[in-house]
Order: C-alpha cells, then sequence, then structure tokens
C-alpha cells in the first residue's frame, strides 16, 4: 500500500474570487474536511449576499467590453487556462480525493474530463457562427447572429467539484458572457485552485468570478436581476421546486441538471465477464455518488424458460457478488484503491438508512456493505463497502429512489417489455443501459426508452464535451443542456436580421 | 488481487525511472560506452513520458480504470534493477538484458490486459515494449562483441 503525497499540506484559508482580487468573506467559515482521514483541510466562507451582489456587479461592468473582445482573443483565454491545468493536472486530480474521497484514477478522469470542455469551448469562433440565406424575397437577405446574454450563475454539486463547473464555464465566457460560480461548500478548493489559474491565465477582471456560500447565495444569485440565466447541478427537491420554479418567476433562463434513478439492463446473450467490469465502475464507482451511477440491475429473462432463468441468474449473481465482495475500499490516494469514502458522514447515514428501509422492505441484503472493511488504518466513519440487493422490486423505496451510495438493488424482469416498463414507470429519466450482444434489442432499447442518455454495453453514459449532457423527465429542467453546441446557444441569443438595400 | 490503472501506471514509472538509473549507472561505470548508455538511459525516460502523458490524456470515467487489470500481480513483476560494483562487463550487460527480458513479458502481459482500453493505452505499452526489444537485441550483440 503506498499512499501518494497529499499536496495540502496546511489548512487552506478559502477566499472569494471577485474581478481578479482574493477577496475576505465577511461571512462565517465552515471546516472542508477530508472524508478519509477526517483531518480539517481548509476553511470556506459561506458568503453574504452583499458579496454576491459585488460579484454580479462587477461581472456585469465586465460584460461589455468582454463581448466586443474578438471571439479568438477569448479562446486564447481558454488556450492558455487549459495549458495551466495540464501543467497542474496531478495537483488538481489529488485535490480533488482530499476534498472529495474518490479514487485517483477517478479523480484524474475528472480532471480530464474538465479539461475537454475547455478543449471544446476554444473552438468559440466556429461553434458561435450563426447562419445566412440570400433572396429570401427579391433582394432581401436574411441572417442568424448568436449574441451574448451578459452574466450567469452557475451552481456546482459535491460530486464533481472540479468538472462539473466546467459543463458550463467554459462556454459562457467563450461566448462573451461574464459568470459567478458558487462551488459546492462541501468540496470548493477545486474551484479556488481554478480560480488561480484562471487569474493566471490572463481574463480580464470581472469575466470569471468565484463567490463560495450555501444556500443564501443561491437564493441571491437566483433573483438577482442582472443574472441572465442559472446552471445548476444537484438534487431533483432543489432543481424543480426551488431553482427552476424561482427561474420561471424571475424570468431566467436555466440548466438543472437532477437526480437519477439509472436502470441497467442484462439481457441472456450478453458478454458477462465485460458486464460485471463495467457494473463495478457504474455502480460503485465514486462511492456511488454520480448521477450516471447504475442504481438497478435489472436481470432481462428475454426467450427463457423459467428453469433457463434461474441458471442464468444465478450464474450472473453470483459473479457479481464475488466481484463486489472483492473490491478494495480505501483512501483515494492509495492507488491500489478502487473506491474511496462517501463525502461526509451524513451521506452515509443517509446510504445507511436506505439499506435499513429496504431490509423492512422485503429485499435480500445478499452483501452488506456495512461491514467495512479497509486496506490502510482509516477512520471508518465515511466508509461503505459495495452493498448488493435482491428480490428488489419497482415501487419498493430502494428500488424508486437515488441512493447516491455504493449499492446495487438487482430486479427481475422475465421480459425486455418488462424492463422497459419499469423505467418508464420510474419518474426519473437520466441514464439507461442495456448489456446485450443483440443488435434488434439495443436498438429497441435506444428507441423506447425515455432517458436522456442511453447506454449499449456501457455502464456510465456520460456524453464527451461536444455532445449535450441530457436528461428527461425528473432528471431534467430546462429546455437546453449543458455542454458542446447547446450550451452556446444557451449562452447566447438567436437574433435574426432581415436587410435590403435601395 | 485486482489492480487499477493508477497501480499500473506507478509500476511502470518506478520501472523506467530504475531502468534509467541503471543504465546511467552503466555509462558511468563504463565510459568507453558511455553514448550508448546515456541513449538507453534517455529512452527509459522518454517512455515514461509517453506511458503517463498517454494515461492522462486518455483517463475517462469509460475506461472503467479502478477494475481493467484483472487477474494481473504486480508484485510477480517486480524486477531489481542495480549494477553491483566488482562484476564484469559481460556480466553487467547479462544482467541488463535479464531486466529488459522481465520488462518486455510484464508489457505484453499489460498489453493484453488493457486490450479493453481505449487503444492508446495498449498501444503506448507496445512502443515501450518495443523499444525494450530492440535494446534488448542490440545488448546481446555488444555482449557477444565486447572485449572488455
Amino acid at each position: 500500500m503506498t499512499v501518494l503525497e497529499e499536496p495540502i499540506k496546511k489548512i487552506l484559508d478559502i477566499k472569494n474570487y471577485i474581478d481578479n482580487e482574493w477577496v475576505e468573506s465577511e461571512g462565517e467559515t465552515v471546516n472542508v474536511v477530508n472524508p478519509a482521514t477526517l483531518k480539517v483541510i481548509a476553511r470556506v466562507p459561506i458568503s453574504t449576499e452583499n458579496e454576491l451582489n459585488e460579484a454580479v456587479d462587477v461581472a456585469k461592468e465586465a460584460f461589455p467590453d468582454w463581448r466586443r473582445t474578438p471571439t479568438l482573443i477569448r479562446a486564447r483565454c481558454l488556450f492558455r487556462l487549459k495549458e495551466l491545468v495540464e501543467e497542474r493536472f496531478e495537483e488538481l486530480s489529488r485535490i480533488q480525493t482530499m476534498e472529495h474521497g474518490k479514487t485517483i484514477d477517478e479523480a484524474r478522469g475528472e480532471t480530464r474530463r474538465g479539461i475537454e470542455q475547455i478543449e471544446v469551448a476554444t473552438g468559440i469562433p466556429s461553434l458561435m457562427m450563426g447562419c445566412n440565406l440570400e433572396d429570401i424575397a427579391a433582394g432581401i437577405d436574411e441572417y442568424l447572429i448568436r449574441q451574448p446574454l451578459g452574466v450567469f450563475g452557475i451552481i456546482g454539486p459535491f460530486n464533481f467539484p472540479f468538472m462539473v463547473p466546467l459543463w458550463f464555464a467554459p462556454y459562457a465566457v467563450a461566448a462573451g458572457n461574464c459568470i459567478v460560480i458558487k462551488p459546492s461548500s462541501e468540496d470548493p478548493i477545486s474551484q479556488f485552485k481554478l480560480a488561480e489559474l484562471v487569474e493566471e491565465a490572463g481574463f480580464p477582471p470581472g469575466v470569471w468570478n468565484v463567490v463560495n456560500g450555501g444556500s443564501s447565495v443561491v437564493s441571491a444569485m437566483l433573483t438577482h436581476p442582472d443574472i441572465q440565466g442559472i446552471c445548476f447541478v444537484g438534487s431533483t427537491a432543489v432543481g424543480r421546486d426551488v431553482v427552476y420554479r424561482k427561474c420561471g418567476e424571475t424570468g431566467k433562463r436555466v440548466i438543472a441538471q437532477c437526480g437519477a434513478k439509472n436502470f441497467l439492463l442484462v439481457m441472456p446473450d450478453a458478454d458477462m465477464e465485460k458486464v460485471i467490469a463495467a457494473c463495478m465502475t457504474s455502480f460503485y464507482g465514486n462511492a456511488g455518488q454520480r448521477c450516471l451511477a447504475g442504481g438497478n440491475l435489472v436481470i432481462v429473462g428475454e426467450g427463457l424458460s423459467e428453469p433457463e432463468y434461474e441458471v442464468f441468474y444465478n450464474k450472473f449473481i453470483n459473479a457479481y457478488v464475488d466481484a463486489a465482495s472483492k473490491i478494495r475500499v480505501g483512501y483515494g490516494l492509495d492507488d491500489s484503491v478502487q473506491i474511496g469514502p462517501l463525502r461526509d458522514r451524513n451521506k452515509k447515514e443517509r446510504v445507511g438508512k436506505f439499506i435499513e428501509r429496504g431490509i423492512e422492505e422485503g429485499a435480500k441484503l445478499t452483501l452488506d456493505g456495512r461491514n467495512i472493511r479497509l486496506i490502510g488504518s482509516w477512520p471508518k466513519d465515511c466508509f461503505l463497502n459495495p452493498s448488493v440487493f435482491e428480490d428488489v422490486t419497482p415501487d419498493m423505496e430502494i428500488g424508486k429512489e437515488e441512493i447516491f451510495g455504493p449499492v446495487t438493488c438487482v430486479i427481475k424482469a422475465r421480459t425486455f417489455d418488462e424492463a422497459v416498463e419499469m423505467i418508464h414507470k420510474n419518474p426519473y429519466g437520466n441514464a439507461a443501459s442495456i448489456f446485450t450482444s443483440s443488435g434488434k434489442w439495443a436498438r429497441e432499447f435506444q428507441y423506447r426508452v425515455e432517458c436522456g442518455n442511453i447506454g449499449i454495453n456501457i455502464g456510465i453514459v456520460a456524453p464527451m464535451a461536444f455532445f449535450p449532457f441530457s436528461g428527461m423527465k425528473n432528471s431534467f429542467f430546462g429546455v437546453l443542456h449543458g455542454q458542446g453546441q447547446e450550451a452556446i446557444r444557451f449562452f447566447t441569443e438567436s437574433k435574426v436580421v432581415i436587410q435590403r438595400w435601395f | 488481487m485486482a489492480v487499477t490503472t493508477s497501480d499500473v501506471i506507478g509500476f511502470i514509472e518506478r520501472l523506467e525511472d530504475d531502468s534509467s538509473k541503471l543504465y546511467y549507472e552503466m555509462a558511468e561505470k563504463y565510459p568507453c560506452q558511455k553514448d550508448i548508455f546515456l541513449k538507453y538511459a534517455e529512452e527509459c525516460e522518454k517512455s515514461k513520458i509517453l506511458v503517463t502523458r498517454t494515461y492522462q490524456e486518455t483517463i475517462t470515467d469509460a475506461l472503467e480504470a479502478c477494475f481493467s487489470f484483472k487477474g494481473l500481480e504486480l508484485e510477480e513483476h517486480k524486477i531489481e534493477i542495480y549494477v553491483p560494483k566488482k562484476t564484469s562487463f559481460a556480466e553487467d550487460l547479462k544482467r541488463a538484458i535479464g531486466m529488459e527480458e522481465k520488462a518486455i513479458k510484464f508489457y505484453e502481459e499489460v498489453i493484453e490486459c488493457s486490450r479493453g482500453l481505449l487503444a492508446t493505452i495498449p498501444n503506448a505499452f507496445k512502443k515501450a515494449a518495443k523499444i525494450r526489444s530492440r535494446r534488448t537485441l542490440e545488448l546481446e550483440k555488444l555482449k557477444n562483441t565486447s572485449i572488455i
């Protein structure tokens, strides 16, 4: 067991980044705790409404000059930012492990995904181009131009502290807008470090601002008249009932990417070994704290007789439980570890309650992750080993709700249609996957399933930066999605010009 | 025991560092062959950069990075790399050839394990292994023609 060197040696005092200045907040501070070691690694301020207002004011002031800055020059700031992030790749990744708990492989993957967003946004001269058509009538031409809108607010979640704000921020600023980011107060260090690189990359004052805090900052963002739109990633309860509703009331654009309960179907013709590897990552990676994580594993008996289905089910489930029980859990900076801790004690407690609820509801807890076995001697407060529930039905709470922890809920379905029906009855529609070697079932699945992100033999359906991060039903509120071309449309207004010269 | 991608990359970094150190020591011990051994040391450094960069540029959620190297036993591939002081040139070459052969065997195994990952990763391993194969032949030739 070798633990990689921690990049944070002493407690960091996080500051707000407003108008290219590092500003102390007047608000109270809360501790940021490494969930694996329980050591305090930073103190983050809960900023006041006035501080948010100040950030919006400077962003609004910076907007006219920034929007007039040629797209290539705006792109060059992003090129420099990308280079700086590449230079600090390892440090930024290890910081994510320290503040969130994820393994170092997962953290490096998150850093890479974040960089990819910056890379795609550097293509802004092409991405932002409009279109035109001559002679829509005699001697009359029509064209469309995309114009930035002003100031946008970005509210980040705790589960991907580095990457998720980058689903939006590079596109917003590339398009000529100015932004105010509010990182999760649970793990704000990644955005603090990123802002240091933003400063070094030479963005003009007021373009990229970071205000730390909690719900009071969010509330102030949602009601601020000078914020044109909000990008939010978090729970459905907050996304739908607070963010989406408030943005509707105040006339703001909104992208609200919310909760999920993702179904993964295993057909009898699937490649079992590969399915299990994909499922281990899907259900247990990031300690299950992903909106694209597997939630329900549906073993489908399409075309099999009852005895054949039992044989298939038992063979699969035995191999699955065996693989899950061997997963190495520990501190993510130990690079032999496959799962890190949950973000904090409360999150572990919440998952524990779901496990208890599952038992009460009559599901069979085949593998109990509450029996904690760790690689290394770490406080067990935030850790859980993988759990597997069998005999789950889609109407049980554990089969219906997002657990956000390392738990697999196994459901039986005799037919493909029955499995699809289960997905459709669930209120969420973030992602769904099918494992099969049949093109027919894969096509049918892609065609019929009402989820935004569809996987064919893929465990985590994470769209690349140049595709939209989709979502349906209770998993997404808004019209346009984050990432790529859709993000550009979200961050710009389409203006149409019709002209004739006499 | 399952091995993570990070584990494998860390192992390769150490392997290439140690190999590089070995050739620097041989360059110091055998000034007549200095240029050859310095070239080998630099090759090892470049292989390390190639593998690390490839990993950092391709690592994503889609890689199943924590579950990719099933069945690989890193302990079995540990190689002792050193140059004893009182050994002959032929003996040192023989030791270097042995180290290269073990390292190639390791690379061959990780190439197999990583075929499911993005092609750039096994390709980087292949390139590092190919450099070592060529080096092994050169070392053999040097051993056979050496009069030191």
